[in-house]
């Protein structure tokens, strides 16, 4: 007769649950790193300082206020947030050691928000190969996204490039029918997603001629005045650019030596943030109204509402608590403290969504199942299914005014959506839920 | 920038014992190992022995007065058989235990004062050596056997570097009751094809790119001894004019060939750049930590780390030709065929992202893929293939514990081969647990269950890596790097770890020996954390192999 197997068996489980049940905790707080019983740890990397670091330095502290008042208020299922930045500078190299950092000394649960696409290409498949969530992002690139088995937990926090540029090309394609159209673009992945997306839309580029590119880390050191200057030669009219701020900011000044006036520009949306864009231009010697001056009429999209637009309730909260909770170096309200607040309330809803027993790969998976549910501060859902994970699917277009407010177009705010493929843009019809009178998400 | 001298490199490359050009030959049919002279150290009381193995390859014991029962065996890494200028290859035994090239340290006194015995010998025949693993396999079992014969051994490490990594592995595998533990320092996870065909890569995308007369692996064994080491040699030669060149003017001349691609005016540096990442090449090196910048030279940190994959492709080169003839010898020409590779699958969609601006953007980038794609492939030799692909064949199916050490940025044998050893050796533990599991769930009666339960399957891998710090690229007042100053502390190099590491990794083997087992995670991270630059991290991996084989 077999007894010694159960007997063994028994014994082992009999232990194990004795020995959890001593520690006064859940299986999954007991096993899972970066939770405790009254904790999540989540880490984020970014240009804290550092030629990229304007206007990305803020993300960390904004996101940080929102998890403070999230904490003050309960936190996520008795757990308080705690968020632990790093500075990778933006250098792909750094990334790695701080990533290094957060996975052994600080032991994180979720890498939250991480900024920049060549960083964060550096460690995602090491962070992905461990199992850890990379939720929210800030990169629109779609390499990240549109394959879940390459990268099954990462997600982004940025529409696509190529969603935005999908919708900004038809919107510039019919306004601009008798306009000679050209691009700026980076030779890189960035670029890549845009001219994918603009060609969807059905404009059409000569290279050499209407669209000049550039490598992004050398417009600092070599300047534009040759893409810009081409462009010019060929009597490009409308300018669309697909590049980082600080590239958008010498494109910009060299157009402006050269005499080079396009009937609009049109700037995707990571390189038209106007206090980065004035930041820059002001550590070339541009006073803040020449610099302002330079921006206002470039059409550009957001997902988001515009920080300045004070009616939004979205904006109204998240400036309460900014105001209350921020303890950041420069709290001053803008677009990137908006967007940081925005992914960290997405982020709680996350969490809350994954449960008291929460697991890494719990959360994942209710990402991909519930996220597109997860509603937020942007104006069109987020696209998380198993078989994607874009982040936000739509974009409404504005022009910035003289203030440097990015106001809609012809007066009325129209979210566009589409996705990363093939999909026709379409005029969104999903209504934003409202936030809640306490500005916690609410999920279930 | 160093400027680039042949006849040093390689003799530096023949100093680190990657060279191979030796013609392998059946071990002769000795009658006996000699016996041994004997000396006792009146000061130290260490007794050293020197002997010959049956078939007069040179060796050497030595044995500490507080000798503890516990005896390390040393398989050396591949050896030349031919003289370079500058460079006569090394006769006897050249090295008792692991050492260092770039600290300058041997581990013989540490370990003595520690009580192990250590013994040694030279894998030669006939004073010829190279590719020549299946003799060693042969030579290091009748080192380990007439030494047991002669001394008390409670327990018997067999442990080497770089080459013995292709030997030691078959080695344990055919003859599982002669060690009782195996470290692999730095080492080939056999087969070595995997590495070679990198290598290979890299000189035919320096052909295409940069001097269509080079001949890389195709030249190799097409003449064997003499003929063949200066055949090589000649090749070699065109490669090193191209590094030195590059030394001076940073690869910063527009690619010139083809003539298709020479108007898009892409810099070398970026074809290079791109090469050493389709290789797999580490992007730090001994000076360049690729990611620390000058305002002049090196404005972006891609940059660093195309001066990174330039100082480590000299002696990665060194590598694929000489051990590449070695190997050519051993297998015959036409190793090597590209016909079927995907070069833009060799380029990693991260590593495009990550070096945009080493690379010159996407449109250079497609440039050069384009005329990878385009460029006439080079067709093998079936025979020769597949007698590569057989060599050094291993199952990595040993049950004895075996401890891997290899320094995350290592030039020659990349740390992706200690990857590859522990994912194989993973699938056959994990073959063999689904296996013990299924009859365990099938167990029906008591003694069943206790037998089982003595065989179940032990995972008894482990692999350390030694890491860079994080900054330690020196630029000169020209904002140039400097190649002249002492190299990272750890992390980088072939066979070059600190002596706080050598160390770490042999008393770790000590103690597996001793127990049958790798340490748990718990206590290798708690060991590991105490040593500087030694990883502690258990779910750590560096850079794969770009070929898993």
């Amino acid at each position: 007769m077999n007894l010694r197997k159960p007997l063994i068996l028994t014994i082992v489980a009999t232990a194990l649950v004795g020995s959890l049940a001593m520690n006064g905790l859940s299986a999954s707080a007991a096993s899972v790193p970066g939770v405790s019983s009254t904790e999540i740890v989540l880490g984020m990397q970014l240009p804290q300082t550092g030629g990229a670091s304007p206007g990305y330095n803020k993300i960390d502290d904004a996101a940080r206020a929102y998890f403070d008042y999230v904490n003050s208020k309960g936190g996520v299922n008795g757990r308080s947030i705690k968020l632990v930045a790093k500075d990778d500078t933006y250098k792909a190299g750094v990334t790695i050691t701080t990533a290094r950092e957060l996975i052994n000394n600080d032991k994180i649960f979720a890498f939250f928000g991480s900024v920049g696409t060549q960083p964060h290409l550096a460690v995602v498949k090491d962070i992905n190969r461990r199992g850890i969530p990379d939720i929210l992002v800030n990169s629109g690139y779609s390499g990240l996204y549109t394959d879940p088995k390459k990268y099954p937990n990462t997600f982004g926090g940025l529409g696509t490039y190529t969603v935005e540029a999908k919708i900004l090309g038809k919107y510039l394609k019919e306004k601009y029918a008798d306009k000679k159209i050209g691009i700026l673009y980076q030779s890189d992945d960035f670029g890549r997603n845009a001219l994918a997306g603009l060609t969807a839309s059905g404009l059409k580029f000569e290279a050499k001629k209407t669209a000049a590119s550039f490598v992004s880390g050398t417009h600092g050191s070599i300047g534009l005045a040759t893409q810009i200057g081409q462009l010019k030669a060929n009597g490009v009219e409308i300018v669309i650019i697909a590049a980082v701020s600080s590239a958008t900011a010498v494109a910009y000044a060299t157009a402006s030596a050269l005499a080079y006036k396009p009937t609009k520009w049109a700037v995707m949306s990571v390189g038209a943030d106007s206090t980065t864009f004035q930041t820059i231009l002001g550590a070339r010697g541009v006073p803040l109204a020449n610099s302002a001056a330079l921006l206002a009429g470039t059409i550009s999209a957001s997902h988001i509402p515009a920080a300045g637009d004070a009616d939004d309730e979205f904006v109204k909260a998240f400036k309460k608590i900014n105001d209350d909770f921020n303890k950041g170096a420069d709290k001053r309200w803008d677009f990137n403290v908006l967007h940081g607040m925005n992914i960290a309330y997405i982020a709680t809803s996350a969490l809350m969504g994954a449960g008291k027993d929460i697991t890494r790969a719990k959360l994942v998976s209710y990402m991909e199942k519930n996220g597109a549910k997860l509603s937020n501060a942007a104006f069109a859902p987020l696209g998380y299914s198993a078989s994607t994970h874009e982040a936000f699917t739509g974009f409404w277009l504005g022009e910035y005014d003289a203030s440097l407010l990015l106001k809609p177009l012809d007066g009325k705010r129209v979210v566009y959506t589409t996705d990363s493929g093939s999909g026709a843009v379409t005029i969104s019809n999903y209504t934003r839920p409202a936030i809640a009178a306490d500005a916690l998400p609410k999920v279930g | 920038m160093r400027n680039v001298n042949l006849k040093k490199l390689i003799a530096t490359i023949g100093a680190a014992a990657l060279i191979s050009t030796g013609l392998v030959v059946a071990v002769a049919a000795p009658a006996q190992a000699n016996t041994p002279v004997c000396v006792t150290d009146a000061k130290t009381g260490v007794i050293t022995c020197d002997g010959k193995l049956s078939n007069g390859a040179a060796y050497r014991t030595m044995v500490p007065s507080n000798y503890d029962g516990t005896f390390f065996f040393w398989q050396h890494g591949v050896r030349p058989s031919y003289p370079y200028p500058s460079y006569t290859p090394p006769t006897g035994v050249e090295q008792m235990s692991p050492t260092s090239v770039n600290h300058k340290i041997s581990t013989v006194k540490p370990m003595l004062q520690l009580g192990y015995g250590i013994a040694a010998y030279d894998c030669q025949n006939n004073n010829l050596r190279g590719w020549n693993t299946t003799e060693c396999v042969e030579m290091f079992k009748e080192l380990i056997t007439i030494t047991k014969a002669r001394i008390t051994i409670k327990k018997t490490v067999a442990y080497g570097g770089s080459m013995a990594g292709a030997i030691l592995t078959p080695f344990i595998e055919k003859y599982p009751d002669l060690a009782d533990a195996v470290g692999i320092e730095a080492g080939i996870a056999p087969s070595v094809s995997n590495t070679l065909k990198s290598g290979c890569d890299f000189l035919y995308i320096f052909s295409v790119f940069f001097d269509p007369t080079i001949k890389g692996c195709t030249v190799m064994g097409t003449a064997k001894g003499i003929a063949g080491h200066y055949a090589v040699l000649g090749d070699f030669a065109k490669v090193g004019a191209l590094l030195t060149q590059w030394s001076v003017d940073y690869g910063s001349l527009p690619i010139a060939y083809p003539a298709a691609l020479a108007p898009a005016g892409i810099p070398q540096r970026s074809a290079l750049l791109l090469a050493g990442l389709m290789a797999g090449i580490p992007t730090k090196s001994g000076h360049m930590d690729g990611i620390s910048t000058s305002a002049t030279l090196v404005p972006e940190g891609s940059i660093n780390s195309t001066v990174a994959i330039l100082e480590n492709a000299q002696d990665f080169l060194g590598t694929a030709y000489f051990g590449g003839q070695g190997v050519g010898e051993v297998v015959g020409a036409g190793f090597y065929d590209n016909t079927k590779t995907n070069f833009s699958a060799l380029l990693a969609d991260e590593d495009q992202g990550r070096f945009t601006v080493g690379l010159s953007g996407d449109d250079a980038v497609n440039a050069m893929l384009a005329t990878l794609a385009a460029a006439p492939r080079i067709t093998g030799n079936a025979d020769a293939m597949a007698k590569l692909a057989a060599l050094d064949k291993s199952k990595f199916d040993t049950t004895k514990p075996v401890v891997l050490l290899s320094n995350e940025a290592d030039r020659l044998v990349l740390a992706g081969n200690s990857v590859l050893y522990v994912n194989k050796a993973k699938a056959v533990y994990e073959t063999k647990l689904a296996a013990w599991e299924k009859k365990y769930a099938a167990a029906t009666t008591s003694s069943e269950v206790s037998a089982l339960l003595k065989s179940k399957p032990l995972w008894n891998t482990v692999s350390i890596y030694a890491i860079t710090p994080d900054i330690y690229t020196k630029f000169t007042e020209t904002g140039a790097p400097d190649l002249t100053a002492p190299v990272a502390i750890s992390g980088v190099g072939h066979e070059s770890f600190t002596k706080d590491q050598l160390m770490t990794w042999v008393r770790v083997l000590a103690s597996s020996a001793k127990t049958g087992k790798v340490p748990s995670p718990t206590v290798l991270a708690s060991v590991l954390s105490k040593v500087p630059y030694l990883n502690s991290d258990p779910d750590y991996q560096p850079s794969e192999l770009k070929y898993q084989d």
